[in-house]
């Protein structure tokens, strides 16, 4: 087996490499939901900012540039989300749909009337790259602890926002305040919250998360964009979101049965032998789906989300 | 000194007048009751001192000092608070998070959850209202909750306490405990002001009572120089009957016969145990108890959503042996369930849609799956005319009449329904005592038409004024079985605590 460590470490990168944009996505949903405003638009925003980050790279030859353009977009579709969902208390789901729409067809106009390329960008500077890398070399060598090694900024930034995310939502006061106005935002007003600052706040700062997943994408797994970004990583981290019971560790769990699925997927694949070698590559890929539905089924029915998830608030006149 | 003066308030709705020139002077220190029928202008005038609406016009002073209160954060600072009707509570946080919520006690961002559990153990300890900071609010019974909801705006300072309707949701312990909370609060110096529908309620608690009728003042009353009597003939505005006209029992032949009833409760244990009873046509059968001893496990039973254990249900002599509530509508019954807004209608509907609901497949309102409209409103024309909905628009949603309305309109649509029994549960529940005196009145037009009809409440004078016969259901046993002639309140009531038995004829 010792052979295999390299192969096994590489392996579990690779599946933390696919965790990344999801996990941001997941808690780009976590935050706005618990704030009661379902964010459909993970995707769509994930597109946007993926693109930005390349352009801004491109133009920069800077890949924190890059990081800049795609948070700055994703502000700036945060707050279109609110605006039409807080400020108007409009349908949440027809807004999100609606950026999702407008990120298929305005990001493959730009790719095309930037880059002059149809499909994809060149690439650019990124951080994916070795030297940016954040090289942990005494990890090397040692089965899955190996697999941290070699990590992009990016990844390491997502596993750490999932602490972060815990700690601002449970342990304070606008923690308490997000998941109030979720829970009940009639109760969390008649308290001299200001339900709107909130949800605008979370609405934004989820955004701006769903942003960084699409940064995973496009400057850290690779170094350009490609016409298919996001590829529905944006639902998924959705569906995770749920499965995860609206909770950040929870979405982490999700995701890591995914991308467990995954590592098995690469590593059977150049290791098996005997019979595994028999089961068709199609199961190991399907893998991922069958462990969520059983979950779904038995572990997380009786899941609920925030009590006011979806409604919009409106006051009394 | 005077806690709280309004002058001259107006709040004008679009087409409706809700408050007409109003003025109030209340007193610190003094229990304060507003009454009035639902609709009255009680609810609006609060919500007006809270923050919640804005006056058309008029003037509040707190404390002698004129305000504005535009929002119930103003409303907040100037030490009034307010126990909504409906809890403004989040199930899922402690009592000690949804007590701070909005000012937490912090280190820096971060919320100092310890302090605030001993923050509120103190509060509780202070006024002597007993709660467990750490326990989650959805695991609490609603008196509990109500005492949670008082904590939360004492927190805040609050001198004036404004109660809305706060005994609507109680069982007649938890009200008890209430009143004993507001005492205590009243030694501790509050202001305290109670808006109920409730008459023996106000007399038992009010130090002054101010009665509102369609908007209006009608006049205050003090302590213990009014009468029930007095006070309804203010509030309905003409001599009220409140008691009920008897109508002699032509008992026919039995419609509805249970035998050895065994029902879980949600919660798993044995809720109902062997009980056996008939109801004959042209009878009310009363079933008297404490709320939680049984009848929420029967009328499940009754309708199709619980499965007995044991026992069985018989229409017409014919035992059905699958109970759907489909199949036991077809039999005949009709059902006016306890909670309107859950079981009763569907309240984003329109009353032309409410009304033929369970009737919805049939000639004349649809035909091969398609609706007659023309049918639909005709029908529904008439019946809003004859239960006296109001308003008469057929298109008025569920959600927007006042609990009256709304409980006129569900018997409007169980009893034209073809049936033969009625499943009466707590049917004047939460009820005024106009919309109180038209179900009565419903109800012996039933009887008199010859239907078997089985009363749940838990009003004994309701279950003394209509019955023919009661039976007393204790522990999920029937305990007693009487009639009106034979029995009194009192040995009712005694009854129902399980403090006395019965021998039963047997059936």
């Amino acid at each position: 087996m010792n052979s295999n460590i390299p192969f096994l470490n590489a392996s579990i990168a690779q599946a933390l490499d696919y965790t990344a944009p999801i996990l941001f996505a997941a808690l780009g949903g976590v935050m706005s939901e618990n704030a009661g405003v379902v964010n459909i638009a993970l995707e769509g925003m994930m597109r946007f900012a993926a693109f930005f980050g390349v352009w801004g790279s491109f133009v920069s030859g800077n890949a924190w540039v890059g990081l800049l353009w795609g948070v700055g977009i994703g502000i700036v579709l945060g707050a279109l989300h609110a605006y039409i969902t807080v400020k108007w208390a409009g349908d949440q789901i027809i807004s999100g749909v609606a950026i999702n729409v407008m990120a298929m067809g305005m990001i493959t106009y730009l790719l095309e009337s930037v880059f002059k390329t149809t499909g994809y960008s060149p690439p650019v500077a990124y951080f994916g790259a070795p030297a940016s890398k954040i090289h942990l070399a005494f990890l090397k060598g040692i089965p899955i602890l190996g697999a941290f090694a070699e990590l992009t900024i990016l990844i390491w930034f997502a596993l750490i926002l999932v602490v972060v995310l815990h700690f601002v939502l449970y342990h304070t006061v606008l923690g308490l305040r997000i998941r109030a106005v979720g829970e009940n935002p009639h109760a969390a007003e008649t308290l001299g919250v200001n339900v709107f600052k909130i949800k605008w706040f979370a609405v934004i700062s989820g955004s701006v998360l769903a942003a960084f997943g699409g940064l995973a994408l496009s400057l850290g797994t690779l170094s350009s964009f490609t016409n298919s970004m996001a590829m529905g990583k944006g639902f998924i981290g959705l569906a995770a979101m749920i499965f995860g019971k609206w909770t950040p560790f929870g979405a982490l769990g999700a995701i890591l049965i995914f991308a467990g699925a995954q590592v098995l997927q690469l590593f059977m694949q150049g290791t098996a032998t005997g019979f595994a070698k028999l089961i068709p590559l199609g199961f190991y890929l399907s893998l991922p789906y069958m462990l969520t539905i059983g979950a779904l089924i038995g572990v997380v029915g009786k899941a609920v989300g925030p009590a006011s998830d979806g409604v919009p608030y409106k006051k009394e006149s | 000194m005077k806690a709280l003066e309004v002058k001259g308030i107006v709040k004008q709705f679009p087409g409706v007048l809700a408050n007409d020139n109003i003025n109030l002077s209340i007193n610190k220190g003094e229990i304060y009751a507003i009454v009035g029928e639902n609709g009255a202008g009680k609810s609006t005038l609060m919500k007006i001192i809270y923050g919640l609406y804005t006056p058309t016009s008029g003037e509040i002073f707190v404390f002698d000092k004129k305000v504005d209160i535009k929002t119930p954060y103003d409303a907040i600072g100037l030490k009034i608070g307010m126990v909504h009707q409906e809890f403004m509570l989040i199930p899922r946080f402690t009592v000690t998070q949804n007590i701070v919520l909005g000012d937490e006690p912090s280190k820096g961002i971060v919320f100092d959850y310890k302090k605030a559990l001993n923050e509120v153990e103190e509060l509780s300890e202070k006024f002597g209202l007993k709660v467990d900071p750490a326990e989650k609010v959805a695991n609490l019974p609603v008196g509990i909750q109500q005492r949670v909801e008082i904590l939360k705006i004492l927190r805040r300072g609050a001198e004036i306490l404004i109660f809305d309707e706060p005994t609507a949701v109680l069982t007649p312990e938890e009200t008890e405990d209430l009143f004993k909370t507001l005492m205590k609060l009243k030694k501790n110096g509050k202001t305290i002001i109670f808006i109920s529908h409730k008459l023996k309620e106000v007399i038992a608690i009010a130090d002054r009572i101010a009665v509102l009728r369609r908007g209006k003042l009608q006049g205050i009353v003090e302590r213990g120089k009014t009468s029930e009597v007095e006070l309804a003939r203010m509030v309905v505005g003409r001599d009220v009957v409140l008691k009920i006209p008897k109508a002699e029992a032509k008992v026919g032949g039995t419609v509805v016969s249970i035998r050895d009833l065994t029902v879980k409760s949600k919660r798993g244990i044995i809720g109902l145990k062997e009980v056996s009873f008939d109801v004959c046509a042209g009878e009310i059968v009363g079933i008297a108890g404490v709320e939680g001893n049984g009848q929420a496990e029967l009328v499940n039973a009754l309708i199709g959503f619980t499965r007995p254990i044991k026992g069985t249900i018989a229409f017409d002599g014919e035992e059905i042996r699958v109970i759907t509530p489909f199949n036991i509508r077809k039999k005949g019954m009709a059902y006016i369930p306890k909670d309107r807004k859950m079981r009763g209608l569907v309240l984003p509907f329109r009353s032309r849609e409410n009304i033929i609901m369970g009737q919805h497949t049939l000639y004349p309102f649809s035909k091969n799956g398609v609706l007659n409209n023309i049918e639909i409103d005709k029908f529904t024309t008439k019946k809003l005319e004859e239960f006296d909905v109001r308003p008469r628009d057929i298109h008025t949603r569920a959600r927007n009449l006042s609990g009256g309305n709304q409980q006129k309109l569900i018997l409007a649509k169980e009893m034209s329904m073809e049936h033969k029994f009625l499943l009466a549960s707590q049917p004047t529940r939460g009820l005024d005592i106009g919309a109180m005196e038209f179900v009565y009145h419903k109800l012996i037009e039933e009887k008199e038409r010859g239907m078997a009809i089985l009363l749940i409440s838990l009003e004994l004078s309701e279950i003394m004024g209509l019955s023919d016969r009661i039976l007393v259901l204790y522990n999920g046993e029937i305990v007693g079985e009487t009639t009106p002639d034979k029995t009194t309140e009192e040995e009712l009531g005694l009854m129902m605590l399980g403090l006395k038995k019965q021998k039963r004829v047997a059936q």
